[in-house]
């Protein structure tokens, strides 16, 4: 079954819609699905001109279309466990929280805490991601646990911290701390970054661009051969973050 | 306000009036327990619903600084537990560490209408009773802190007994506490100069004075002022595995002082009773603890019962919290009080794949057990330290029958059975042997009877909790789940006369009271104007002694205890 949810105009386009609701299991099962505009509650046609084509048996085969003015619909695939989801344009914050199985494809930007705390699956993100993109929330030490986050544009500051597990790769640059906290899992950076993996206890980092204000607490470990975009790379590779007991494994191209 | 209630045909156990399960009316007016209900009072029926007199918690942590650092340091954990505004209640968040609002629901829910603060900080005072205000449905009492008291450990180095009551006398009074509670103490004063004590007679550094001799000092300052409760005590070396002999200790230091309740109130025993001299060898000394405890009738203690999940630990005891940092490496905070104590707050997961925590789990049940009078062992997880306290159905479900035991003991770590004899103890705690260990026990060990707390006879204050559960058609060995669900959520409950919840939700605005002691004391006693006290302000302390004292407007609804000290 493929859902097409096409935005519809409103009085106020800058009030954020809540819309955690919009996973691909509930199209099949749920037939009143809520959205928050600001503090109201709506339902699915209030918002969206929503088409329908085709049938289902089971969430693996919905795929859910949206289109329109879709940057300020935050937490699209919260606990998505199957199916597809693609994003004609941006997509607000929280996209794709916790989900476990299932692809989400986003031919535009994403906002922050893209894929927080996910546990499988998969994200693509063609343009750029925003700040804490693959991200622990608050206060929670495993962040990202599993399933794989593309980023074919740049990240924001802290992209992958608290990365438990699963794979995180931004083509483009890093901006601050990229892998910070990271105890798990590997994050590959296409680009630049500044100050990667503060405080790493485990998990692998490569960095195929600059790294700029690099911590003093990797200590050198050799160095090794990493292939990135079909090419071979020559590696500095580091140990650390030493400051943190760390066991991480942080690769610099040389 | 209603004129009056009337609850009809009630299954009532009430042990301090001697009920052990009778079907009664129980008529209330003016929030009193009355023999006659006025005649256009509102009836409530009961049958077959097992009603208690209002649940009382002696030992739990949900006011004050430390908690709300708690809540500070845990972000995730507010995440937990969301309710939305529904009717009278407020939005709550939190699970281990919930907002004010969510722990007084929760606790009504439960039956639940007073409330112990385990550790109030007399310097931070005016915190904890501004979130006791924000605890509408309980009744609160605060413990004060003395264990690292300069001016007490002072008292206590010239054996000046009676100049320790008279600090208690005016730092309870200053700051509306309600007894003293001890955490371990000299040891977070000790760790304040980056040393520690490791038995009741070690020295504490620059006071020259032992555990022993402060434990000793306060439980007799404690009877000279007439406290309606005792000295309230978390034994030094928490958690240390071998530290039952610490305990045992200083169980053998215990006087018999008082006719009516006992002379030592020792908290979460369960923390207190391990052998073995390492984490890899740390087994169950809970038989030793509780003969210890049979043969002493002048101790009550709390079980601090630990239950599987995540939690947050917090306590004034600094130097082990340190400890816990050092072995966990995750966010973790230490706190020193000027002159007066310290405290440690770090979150904790008790998983049933460790094998240390299935220990620390059974003991607590075996101390419940093997205490011989329900009256010395109390329920409680010394929330959130052990579990939050909305796990206590499931430790009332546990005592009650052994073949839950017998499914939990499939799901926990097999090496548990060597290490422990919960898995020998036949015993199965009886409705009467519960409403004893949550309620009347806690009335009589908190000395809170005089004004009519822990029982439903006339003239008691009418705090009632109704469970959907009937004791005559349910074997509680076998339908624990029903034993469980009663009590987690109360049909009523009674506070004041007033029906604030129902059938799990709040349904009115809650005015709670807070309760404190003061005991009079001879003028020459008054440490207001003795001049060594006074000292103390204007050379250390960071606050004037004037602004020390916290002000009447904190305590909107204050129900002080009087008591004519014998100095």
């Amino acid at each position: 079954m493929r859902v097409i949810l096409k935005t519809k105009p409103r009085a106020k386009p800058r009030i954020p819609i809540e819309a955690e609701e919009i996973i691909p299991q509930n199209f099949l099962r749920k037939n009143d699905i809520k959205i928050f505009e600001g503090n109201k509650e709506r339902s699915l046609d209030d918002l969206f001109f929503v088409t329908r084509e085709g049938p289902a048996v089971s969430p693996d085969q919905v795929e859910v279309i949206l289109t329109g003015d879709t940057g300020v619909i935050k937490r699209v695939g919260e606990y998505m466990n199957a199916g597809r989801i693609i994003i004609e344009g941006d997509i607000g914050m929280h996209c794709g929280n916790f989900m476990s199985a299932g692809e989400i494809l986003i031919r535009g930007n994403a906002d922050a805490w893209l894929g927080r705390e996910m546990r499988g699956g998969r994200i693509s993100c063609e343009g750029n991601a925003g700040h804490y993109c693959a991200a622990g929330y608050r206060g929670e030490k495993r962040g990202m646990r599993g399933g794989t986050v593309e980023v074919k544009g740049n990240a924001g500051d802290f992209c992958a911290e608290y990365l438990s597990g699963g794979e995180v790769i931004v083509h483009g640059n890093c901006g601050d701390m990229p892998g910070v906290e990271m105890r798990g899992g590997t994050l590959v950076i296409g680009g630049d970054c500044l100050r990667p993996c503060g405080n790493m206890t485990g998990g692998t980092c490569m960095v195929f661009g600059q790294a700029r204000q690099f911590l003093p607490t990797f200590r050198r470990n050799g160095s090794q051969e990493a292939e990135y975009a079909g090419k071979r790379y020559r590696m500095n590779v580091f140990r650390g973050d030493v400051a943190n007991r760390g066991k991480g494994t942080l690769m610099v191209r040389g | 306000m209603t004129p009056g209630l009337l609850i009809k045909n009630a299954f009532v156990i009430d042990p301090l009036s001697g009920v052990k399960g009778e079907i009664m009316d129980i008529a209330i007016s003016n929030g009193r327990i009355v023999d006659e209900a006025p005649r256009d009072a509102e009836v409530i029926d009961a049958a077959g619903c097992l009603t208690l007199p209002g649940g009382i918690d002696s030992h739990s942590h949900v006011c004050g600084t430390k908690v709300n650092f708690g809540r500070y340091m845990s972000p995730e954990d507010m995440r937990a537990g969301r309710t939305a505004r529904k009717g009278v209640m407020h939005v709550t968040s939190g699970y281990s560490v919930p907002t004010t609002f969510g722990n007084s629901y929760r606790y009504s829910t439960m039956g639940y209408t007073t409330v112990l603060e385990g550790a109030m900080a007399p310097l931070e005072a005016r915190h904890t009773h501004e979130e006791f205000t924000a605890t509408p449905h309980q009744d609160m009492l605060a413990n004060t802190l003395f264990d690292g008291n300069w001016s007490i450990m002072e008292a206590v180095r010239e054996k000046d007994v009676k100049r320790a009551a008279a600090i208690v006398a005016w730092t309870l009074a200053a700051v509306r506490g309600f007894a003293i509670k001890l955490t371990n103490p000299g040891g977070t004063e000790a760790w304040g100069w980056g040393e520690d004590v490791h038995s009741i007679q070690d020295l504490v550094p620059h006071f020259e004075v032992t555990p022993a001799e402060i434990i000793g000092t306060m439980i007799r300052a404690n009877e000279m002022l007439n406290l309606p409760h005792s000295v309230h005590l978390h034994c030094n070396n928490l958690g240390v595995p071998g530290n039952f002999r610490t305990t045992l200790d200083t169980i053998d230091l215990v006087p018999d002082l008082n006719k009516e309740r006992q002379s030592l109130y020792l908290t979460h025993v369960q923390f207190h009773s391990y052998g073995g001299s390492t984490w890899r060898d740390i087994c169950s000394r809970s038989e030793d603890i509780a003969r210890a405890v049979n043969g002493k009738p002048q101790v009550v203690m709390d079980m601090g019962q630990i239950m599987f999940g995540r939690t947050t630990t917090m306590t004034a005891d600094g130097p082990m919290e340190f400890k816990l940092f050092m072995l966990h490496h995750n966010k973790w905070s230490n706190h020193d009080v000027e002159l007066e104590t310290g405290s440690g707050i770090i979150p904790v997961y008790y998983g049933r794949k460790s094998l240390v925590n299935c220990v620390m789990w059974s003991i607590g049940l075996e101390l419940a057990l093997l205490a011989k009078n329900p009256w010395q062992c109390l329920l409680s997880t010394d929330s959130p330290n052990g579990a939050p306290f909305v796990k206590y159905p499931e430790i009332i479900a546990l005592l009650m029958s052994q073949r839950l035991r017998e499914s939990e003991r499939k799901m926990i770590d097999p090496r548990t059975e060597h290490f422990v004899p919960l898995f020998a103890i036949e015993r199965e705690l009886d409705w009467y042997e519960i409403a004893v260990m949550t309620r009347a026990a806690q009335a009589k060990a908190l000395g809170i009877t005089r004004i009519g707390k822990g029982y439903l006879a006339p003239g008691a204050e009418a705090d009632v909790a109704i469970y959907p559960i009937s004791p005559d058609q349910v074997d509680p060995s076998v339908d624990y789940q029903q034993v469980m669900a009663a009590f987690s959520r109360s049909r009523f409950t009674i506070k004041r006369g007033r029906v604030v919840a129902r059938d799990g939700e709040v349904i009115v605005e809650g005015a709670n009271s807070t309760i404190w002691s003061k005991a009079h004391v001879p003028p020459e006693y008054d440490m207001g104007t003795d001049p060594e006290f006074t000292k103390k302000f204007e050379q250390y302390y960071t606050v004037r002694m004037r602004n020390y004292p916290v002000q009447d407007v904190y305590l909107p609804r204050g129900l002080r205890i009087d008591t004519e000290a014998s100095l």
